[in-house]
């Protein structure tokens, strides 16, 4: 349990500050609960200050009403915070403004109408706890304190937003990551692709498309030539696998910035013998598939040796996954084969 | 050609013998339903099928000789076939289309 | 030596993709099993084939194949005429063995040593 912060009321009443996206307070249960451990790991983990704006623009208590208004309009913000050397001493809202121009005091100070009755928050607070402010004030933003009791942020429910936002999204594309294969897992922003392909069982006529589609969509990518070939084989073998040895599965390809990998995940009947048969040319297959040119008993061997990495997992009776992974940088090319003679 | 000068013009290893084992021709295939249907008789079967079937198929096509390439092992049940049918096996490294060059070189067998 | 030169040598017909593709043959690949054809190296292959079915069309797609041959004029279904098309892939119908083939292209190939 993270220590209780209570809202540090400086002096006087609550006014309202119009900032919009007060009107639509984060609801911290549907965000929280019990329904998402990620989100509420997120929450309690990022505190005020990694989500904070640090760049505070700030008026002194001698500035008119009508300069902070020029100021409010040009950075397109609805409060201003009155500060001097760090000491906050009230905040002026866009209402203070409109008071002026109605009453005629627009050319007075901020300090003679600025609201002094503030709630801060505090920069080490979590932001499970900020949420908390956003929902028990109607203030969409509030300024931030250090434990010295300087001005040091601003934070609005925009500033949480985005940053719950990007932080989920990473937290997804791991996900995705983990899902689909056993890809390495990285650090945040990066950036990939995944499609998926289902494969049937026995369905010859299609089996090879999704090695061709990997094929145009590596080669689209510009992704270089040798590597390109040596993933659309093992896609290739591993799709055929599917089909005539499986009761169907999926094929995925992942492209990271740095590896390729394809994941061939099918409903069984699983290997009895992983061993046996990764070996070259053991096969069960029978004269059927053998007229159609494959089950020389070449496949697992076959993309074991194009892959840089390579991983097979089999349940008899359940599933069998094979991963092979490729570094996108191609190895020192080999000597040219034969030619033509 | 006889055995002998095939296995020396593919360069390769005589894993099964067979007396007399001789060929007139040569057929490259590696599907055996292509083999059983357009092989002529007396070929050398230039193929990729190190399987039982193989045989099979070299019996009925009357084909005395196989040349296995890219090395393929002889799984012992085949060996064993070929044997008791009399169809030599001669193991190369080459390819199917090496193969067959280096076989065109050879003149055919004289009756 | 392109998929053109390669019809007239094998006494063939173009049946799908493109028959005035500039690509030179790289390297000749005579083969029915589809998974010993992925294994090799080469650049610019000509599958000479017997395997009259998608899968040797799709074959050649992966390893960057420059033509398929199908040989004994076996008949090619409309699905696999499709494929090639699809993927662009020249496929080229030819009424010799696969023995034949190699002869004659070898001797092509010799032939344009020389000149």
């Amino acid at each position: 349990m993270p220590a209780e912060y209570s809202p540090t009321i400086l002096q006087g009443q609550h006014t309202n500050d119009d900032e919009i996206l007060a009107k639509t307070p984060l609801d911290t249960k549907a965000l929280g609960g019990d329904s998402s451990v990620i989100i509420m790991e997120l929450l309690q983990r990022f505190k005020v200050r990694d989500v904070m704006k640090r760049q505070i623009i700030a008026v002194a208590r001698s500035t008119t009403l009508r300069e902070a208004q020029r100021l409010m309009r040009e950075n397109r913000i609805s409060g201003l915070p009155v500060c001097e050397d760090g000491r906050l001493y009230g905040i002026v809202s866009v209402n203070d403004i409109i008071n002026a121009l109605d009453n005629g005091w627009i050319e007075d100070s901020c300090e003679r109408h600025m609201a002094t009755n503030l709630v801060v928050m505090e920069a080490g607070m979590p932001i499970s706890f900020a949420l908390r402010y956003f929902n028990n004030y109607t203030y969409g933003r509030f300024p931030v304190l250090d434990s010295n009791r300087k001005l040091v942020g601003i934070l609005s429910q925009r500033d949480v937003m985005r940053a719950l936002l990007y932080e989920l999204s990473v937290e997804i594309r791991k996900l995705e990551r983990k899902t689909a294969g056993n890809g390495p897992l990285r650090a945040t922003g990066e950036r990939y692709f995944r499609r998926e392909w289902a494969v049937v069982r026995n369905d010859l006529s299609r089996a090879g498309h999704a090695a061709n589609d990997i094929k145009v969509i590596l080669r689209e990518r510009k992704v270089a030539r040798s590597v390109a070939r040596r993933v659309a084989v093992a896609a290739y073998e591993l799709e055929i696998n599917i089909c005539i040895h499986s009761h169907g599965g999926v094929l995925v390809l992942l492209i990271s910035d740095d590896t390729i990998t394809i994941t061939a995940k099918d409903r069984g009947p699983g290997i009895p013998d992983i061993e046996w048969a990764c070996r070259d040319g053991t096969s069960t297959a029978n004269d059927w598939i053998r007229s159609l040119g494959f089950g020389a008993g070449m496949g697992l061997s076959n993309s074991k040796r194009v892959a840089d990495s390579f991983d097979i997992q089999s349940e008899v009776g359940k599933f069998t996954k094979v991963t092979c992974t490729f570094n996108m940088v191609p190895p020192e090319p080999a000597p040219a084969e034969g030619g033509a003679s | 050609m006889t055995a002998a000068e095939i296995c020396a013009a593919v360069k390769g290893t005589l894993a099964v013998e067979a007396e007399d084992a001789a060929a007139n021709g040569v057929y490259v295939g590696d599907l055996l339903s292509d083999v059983m249907g357009h092989a002529g008789e007396d070929c050398v079967l230039v193929t990729i099928q190190n399987h039982l079937n193989a045989i099979a198929v070299c019996t009925l096509v009357g084909c005395s000789v196989v040349v296995l390439c890219h090395s393929r092992p002889v799984p012992p049940d085949m060996a064993e076939a070929a044997a008791r049918e009399g169809v030599a096996i001669i193991t190369t490294s080459l390819s199917q289309y090496a193969a067959a060059l280096a076989l065109s070189a050879l003149p055919p067998a004289e009756h | 030596m392109t998929i053109a030169d390669v019809v007239k040598i094998l006494d063939g017909k173009l049946m799908a993709g493109d028959g005035n593709s500039p690509r030179a043959v790289g390297a000749v690949v005579a083969n029915d099993l589809m998974s010993d054809v992925l294994l090799n190296d080469a650049d610019d292959i000509l599958l000479l084939t017997s395997l009259a079915s998608d899968q040797a069309i799709r074959t050649a797609h992966i390893v960057g194949a420059m033509g398929v041959v199908v040989h004994n004029a076996k008949p090619l279904s409309e699905t696999m005429l499709k494929v090639a098309a699809d993927l662009g892939v020249p496929l080229v119908s030819s009424p010799l063995a696969k023995y034949d083939a190699c002869v004659r292209l070898h001797d092509a190939f010799l032939a344009e040593e020389r000149s």
